[in-house]
C-alpha cells in the first residue's frame, strides 16, 4: 500500500490537532496545504552516493582501450575476459554487471575523468570540498546541497526533504536548512521498554527542548520531533520491497532500502544522502576478486535493488555517485594504489540520456596526466552536480549553490 | 568538570567548590601518571589489560591460518563461525577470542573515563587516541591495538610531544595502519627480490619467506593459487600513506606549507621503517627496504645514507616546527576552550610549547590559564561527543560498569563507537559535528534509558542521589542539585514540572525527571 501525499497531509493535519504542534511544524503544514491547492510541486528525489576514501575510478570504470591502463596496472589490472564491455573504449568492472541491464535501458550515464579542480590528495580536504562545493575555499561553512535547499523552498514543508542516513549529518547538508540525520528508519523516535509511554515521553522532551534548547539543538530537536510525528502517519518501513527486488546484507543495502520507503511513502524527499566508505585501497587493492571488488560487489548489488524496487518511480529518481578524487594511474609498490585526481561517476535514473560516458578522455598516456601521475580532470565536478540540479530538481539559482563558478558546455545528462 | 573531565560524579561540585577550583585544576594539572591505585581495582577483571601482544598476535594468525584453511576447502563464512565457536567450546570457554579481548578493551576505555580520578589525564589521552587515530579493525591492528592504546598513546599522552611521536610512528599499530609496514624503496633489494619473483613462474622454495607474512610458513606446503596471489602482494616499491598523514594531520598540519616533493621525500625516508613479523612484530628498522639516495624536505637536506637516523632525525624536525606546534595548540584549544578557538588562547599555547620543547602538561596550564579558558562567552559554549555524553551521564548519576562491552556499545549508537574511525583523521571535535535530529533523539533515549537503571552494561544508585518522594518541588530541587549541578534553567522546570503533574507512582516520576534531565538540551553542553 502506498500512501499519498495528499493523505499523508490530512493525516499530518489530523496529528496537529491531537498533538499540540509547534510553530514550525504549523508553518510547514500551512504552506503544504497552499502547494495542494496551487499545485503539487514535483516529486523529485536526487540520491548521492558519496564513496569515500577514493574509489579507483580506473578500476570502476576501465578504460579498456587506454592501452596505458594494461601498461602501468601489471598486478591489479582487470582480466580482459571477464570485463563487461560498454562501448568501444571503456568497460565495467565485473562485480558492476548488476547494473548493465541500467546501461542498456539507457538509464545510465557515467562522467569519466571527473573531479576537483583543487589539486589537493589529502582526503580531508578533497571530501570537503567537494561537500562545500567551493574548491580550495575552506572558511564555506555550509555544504552545497544544504544551500540548494536553502534556495529552492518549493519543498520546505517536509522534515523529510534533505536526509542523510547515517548517524551524523554529512558537510554536504550542513548549513541553516533543515536536515535529518536518520541512521536506521525503523528505530527513529523516542523509545521506551513500554511502547505505550512512547508518545507521551516524546511529547515530554518536544515541550523541554521547546523552552530550553538553543541554537543548533534547538533546530535540530525541532526537526527530528517533527519527523516523528510524519513516520508514525505514514509507517514507511512497512514497505516491502516492490518488483521482487532482492537486498542484500549490509550497511549500504539497508540504507538504500530505506531511501526507497522514504521515496514510495511521498514524504518530500528531495535529496537523500549515504555514505559508502572503505575505498581507500593502498595495499593490495585486487582485481577481479579482492577488496575493491568486494565494495563494488556490494555497491552494484545494492544500487541495483534500489532501481528495481523503484521500479517506474525511477522516473522520478537520480542517482548520482561521487567521490573525493581518483587514484594513481599506475600502481604502486605494493599492489594498490595512492592518492590520486581525476575518477568516475555514475548517473543513474528514469529520465537521464543514458548509455553514453560523458566528459572528454585525455587518456592515461604519462604526458596527459595530471602532475604525471594521475588522470587529468576533464570535467569541474560543479559541472556535473551543477547538471543534475538543473536537469533533475528544476534548479534555475545556480550561482548561490556554487559561488564563483561558471559551468561551461553542458554534458548532456538530461533531456 | 565539564571541560577538563567526564563531569562531576554526584557531590564533586561540592568538594570541588569547598577544595577550591584552582586547586582541584592544578591537582588535575599535576598529573604524571594515567596509573592509578583507585583505577587498577577497576581494571582487574579485564583480561585483555594482562594479555601481552605476542599472545594476540598469536590469536589473530591463528584465526586466519584457519580461515583460510576453511576458505581453501572451500566454507562459507557461516561454517566458519561454527567452527570459531566450537574452537572456543574446546578450549574450555576459558580462553577469550580476540573480538571477546577487543570489546573489553573498549568497556575498559569507557570505564576508565567514568570512574577515574584523573579525568584531565584520560581526557588527554583519548585527544591523542584521536589525534594518532589508527583504526582497530584493519588487519593485524587488532592483534597491535591494545598495545598500542595502552603503550603508546597511555605511556606518553602526558610528556613530550616529540616522544609521543616516536612512539607512534614506531609502533606496529600505526606502521601497519597507514601502510609504512609494505614501503620499500623503489630500487632496494627488497624491491627488486619481489619483482624478480613476479616475473618468475612458481617454484617451490624460491619465495623469501618473508613475503608470506607469518612465520613458519612453508612456501611448499602452500597451493600454488596462493603462493600467487602472496607473490603479488610483495612490496615492490613506495606507498605514501604514511607520509601524508605525518605531514597533514600527526604534525604540521594541511596548511604547513608542505609539497608532494615533500611527501614523497618523507616516504623515502621512511622506507625500511617497518615490523618484524618474523620475530615480536615490534618496530624494526630493515636496511635492505631504505632507500640509501639524499633527500629534501621543507628544504632541509638528509644527507644519503644515514639509514633510520634520518627518519629520527625528521621527526625531531617535525615535532619542534612552528607549523606543529600551532597546528597542535589550535587543535588542543579547540578541544578545550572553543570550537573556533581565540587567537589569544592558541597564542599562549605556542609560547609554552616553545619554552617547554612541546611538553604537554605545560601547554595544558597555559590554555587553562589564559584567559579565553575563563571567558563567559566560550564556558559551555560546546557540546558533548557522544564519548562525554554518556559517561558525564553514568558519572551523574553515580553509575558503575560492568565489564561487558554493553555500555561501550551504547557509543556505536550514538555515532562513536570507540576506536571504529576508519579514517586518519579521528573523530571530529565540533558541535556541528555532532548534533542533529537522530543524534540527539538517540541521547534522549539512553537517558531514559539510564534514569530508569535499564541502560545495559551499567547499574545506577539514584536512591542516595535523587530519594523517592511523592513532593515535585523536591524532586525537582534534588535533579536540579544532582545532574544540572544547580544549573536548570526556568524553562527546564517548567516543562518536566509539567510532565510529573499526573505521574503518581513517584518512582515513574524520578525516572522521568531524572531522564529528562539527563536527555535535555543543558546536559548536552560541555
Amino acid at each position: 500500500m502506498t500512501i499519498s501525499r495528499r493523505a499523508f497531509m490530512k493525516a499530518g493535519g489530523l496529528a496537529l490537532v491531537s498533538l499540540g504542534a509547534d510553530p514550525l511544524f504549523v508553518d510547514r503544514a500551512a504552506y503544504a496545504l497552499r502547494q495542494q491547492l496551487g499545485g503539487v510541486p514535483s516529486g523529485k528525489t536526487l540520491v548521492c552516493l558519496f564513496q569515500r576514501g577514493a574509489v579507483d575510478g580506473l578500476s570502476m570504470i576501465v578504460p579498456a582501450g587506454d592501452p596505458w591502463y594494461w601498461r602501468e596496472r601489471e598486478r591489479i589490472a582487470l582480466p580482459k575476459s571477464e570485463l563487461v564491455t560498454l562501448d568501444g573504449m571503456f568497460a565495467l568492472h565485473p562485480r558492476l554487471a548488476p547494473l548493465k541491464p541500467l546501461w542498456d535501458q539507457g538509464s545510465m550515464a557515467i562522467v569519466h575523468a571527473v573531479g576537483s579542480p583543487s589539486t589537493t590528495r589529502s582526503h580531508f580536504d578533497a571530501q570537503d570540498y567537494m561537500e562545500s562545493g567551493t574548491p580550495d575555499r575552506k572558511s564555506t561553512t555550509s555544504g552545497w546541497a544544504n544551500r540548494y535547499c536553502e534556495h529552492a523552498r518549493e519543498h520546505a514543508e517536509t522534515p523529510f526533504r534533505a536526509v542523510a542516513f547515517g548517524p551524523q549529518l554529512p558537510r554536504m547538508l550542513a548549513g541553516s536548512a533543515p536536515a535529518l540525520a536518520i541512521d536506521d528508519l525503523r528505530a527513529f523516535g523516542v523509545r521506551t521498554a513500554r511502547s505505550e509511554g512512547n508518545e507521551r515521553l516524546t511529547r515530554a522532551f518536544e515541550s523541554l527542548y521547546d523552552g530550553a534548547a538553543t541554537g543548533l539543538v534547538a533546530s535540530s530537536s525541532a526537526e527530528g520531533f517533527e519527523a516523528i510525528k510524519m513516520l508514525k502517519s505514514a509507517n514507511p518501513t512497512a514497505l516491502p520491497p516492490a518488483n521482487g527486488a532482492v537486498y542484500g546484507r549490509g550497511k549500504l543495502a539497508t540504507a538504500l532500502q530505506q531511501v526507497a520507503q522514504l521515496i514510495r511513502a511521498d514524504l518530500g524527499m528531495q535529496i537523500a544522502f549515504v555514505d559508502v566508505g572503505g575505498w581507500d585501497t593502498h595495499v593490495n587493492q585486487g582485481s577481479g576478486q579482492g577488496q575493491l571488488a568486494t565494495r563494488l560487489d556490494e555497491f552494484g548489488g545494492a544500487l541495483a535493488a534500489f532501481t528495481t524496487d523503484l521500479g517506474d518511480r525511477m522516473r522520478d529518481v537520480v542517482v548520482l555517485t561521487m567521490s573525493e578524487f581518483g587514484r594513481t594511474v599506475k600502481e604502486n609498490g605494493t599492489g594498490g594504489t595512492d592518492h590520486g585526481h581525476g575518477t568516475a561517476m555514475m548517473v543513474i535514473g528514469g529520465g537521464v540520456r543514458g548509455k553514453q560516458v560523458l566528459g572528454r578522455w585525455p587518456g592515461l598516456a604519462p604526458e596527459a596526466r595530471h602532475e604525471g601521475r594521475d588522470l587529468a580532470v576533464t570535467t569541474d565536478f560543479r559541472a556535473l552536480f551543477s547538471e543534475v540540479l538543473t536537469g533533475h530538481l528544476g534548479t534555475t539559482d545556480l550561482a548561490s549553490v556554487f559561488p564563483d563558478f561558471t559551468p561551461g558546455a553542458r554534458l548532456g545528462l538530461f533531456g | 568538570m565539564n571541560r577538563l573531565g567526564y563531569g562531576p560524579t554526584p557531590g564533586q561540585v561540592e568538594a570541588v567548590v569547598q577544595e577550591g577550583v584552582m586547586r582541584w585544576v592544578d591537582r588535575q594539572l599535576a598529573v604524571r601518571d594515567l596509573r592509578d591505585p583507585a583505577l587498577e581495582a577497576w581494571e582487574r577483571p579485564y583480561e585483555v589489560l594482562r594479555t601481552p601482544m605476542s599472545a594476540m598476535v598469536a590469536m589473530h594468525t591463528d584465526q586466519l591460518a584457519k580461515a583460510l584453511k576453511a576458505q581453501a576447502q572451500g566454507a562459507d563464512s557461516g561454517t566458519l563461525r561454527t567452527l570459531q565457536v566450537q574452537k572456543r567450546q574446546a578450549d574450555g570457554g576459558g580462553k577469550r577470542d580476540l573480538r571477546e579481548l577487543l570489546g573489553e578493551l573498549q568497556s575498559v576505555t569507557l570505564a576508565r573515563a567514568v570512574v577515574s580520578d584523573r579525568q584531565l589525564a584520560e581526557v588527554l589521552a583519548d585527544f591523542w587516541l584521536n589525534h594518532f587515530n589508527v583504526y582497530i579493525a584493519k588487519g593485524f591492528d587488532r592483534a597491535y591495538f591494545a598495545d598500542y592504546l595502552e603503550r603508546t598513546i597511555r605511556g606518553h599522552a602526558l610528556g613530550r610531544f616529540e616522544e609521543l611521536l616516536v612512539a607512534t610512528a614506531t609502533s606496529p599499530a600505526m606502521l601497519f595502519y597507514l601502510d609504512n609496514v609494505q614501503s620499500v624503496a623503489d630500487n632496494s633489494a627488497v624491491a627488486t627480490m619481489a619483482t624478480r619473483a613476479a616475473r618468475q613462474p612458481q617454484r617451490p622454495g624460491q619465495m623469501p619467506r618473508r613475503a608470506t607474512g607469518r612465520p613458519g610458513t612453508r612456501p611448499q606446503a602452500m597451493d600454488p593459487a596462493r603462493a600467487e596471489q602472496l607473490k603479488a602482494r610483495m612490496p615492490r616499491g613506495l606507498n605514501e600513506n604514511y607520509a601524508r598523514e605525518l605531514l597533514e594531520l600527526h604534525t604540521l598540519g594541511v596548511d604547513g606549507g608542505y609539497t608532494q616533493q615533500d611527501v614523497i621525500n618523507v616516504a623515502r625516508i621512511l622506507t625500511g621503517w617497518t615490523i618484524d613479523r618474523r620475530g615480536d612484530h615490534r618496530f624494526q628498522f630493515l636496511a635492505q627496504a631504505h632507500d640509501r639516495g639524499e633527500k629534501v624536505v621543507l628544504g632541509r637536506t638528509f644527507p644519503a645514507g644515514h639509514g633510520e637516523d634520518e627518519g629520527r632525525a625528521l621527526l625531531a624536525m617535525l615535532a619542534t616546527h612552528p607549523a606543529t606546534m600551532h597546528h597542535l595548540s589550535a587543535k588542543l584549544c579547540a578541544r578545550f576552550v572553543a570550537d573556533v578557538p581565540p587567537d589569544g588562547c592558541i597564542d599562549d599555547a605556542v609560547r609554552a610549547w616553545r619554552q617547554s620543547d612541546g611538553d604537554i602538561r605545560t601547554v595544558m596550564r597555559a590554555i587553562v590559564h589564559s584567559p579565553d579558558f575563563w571567558a563567559l562567552t566560550n564556558v559551555q559554549s560546546k557540546t558533548k561527543t557522544p564519548l562525554e555524553f554518556v559517561a558525564s551521564a553514568v558519572r551523574a548519576v553515580g553509575g558503575a560498569p560492568d565489564a561487558t562491552p554493553r555500555l561501550a556499545s551504547q557509543l556505536q549508537r550514538l555515532g562513536q563507537p570507540l576506536f571504529n574511525m576508519v579514517t586518519p583523521n579521528g573523530y571530529p571535535e565540533a558541535s556541528a559535528d555532532w548534533v542533529n535530529s537522530g543524534a540527539l533523539l538517540a541521547r534522549m533515549n539512553a537517558a531514559v534509558a539510564l534514569a530508569s537503571n535499564r541502560l545495559p552494561g551499567v547499574t545506577v544508585q539514584l536512591d542516595q542521589l535523587v530519594p523517592v518522594t511523592a513532593d515535585h518541588e523536591a524532586l525537582l530541587n534534588a535533579v536540579n542539585r544532582a545532574i544540572l549541578g544547580g544549573a536548570m534553567s526556568e524553562r527546564t522546570r517548567i516543562a518536566i514540572r509539567r510532565e510529573l503533574a499526573d505521574i503518581t507512582d513517584p518512582r515513574a516520576a524520578r525516572a522521568m525527571a531524572v531522564g529528562l534531565a539527563l536527555g535535555g538540551p543543558e546536559f548536552q553542553r560541555q
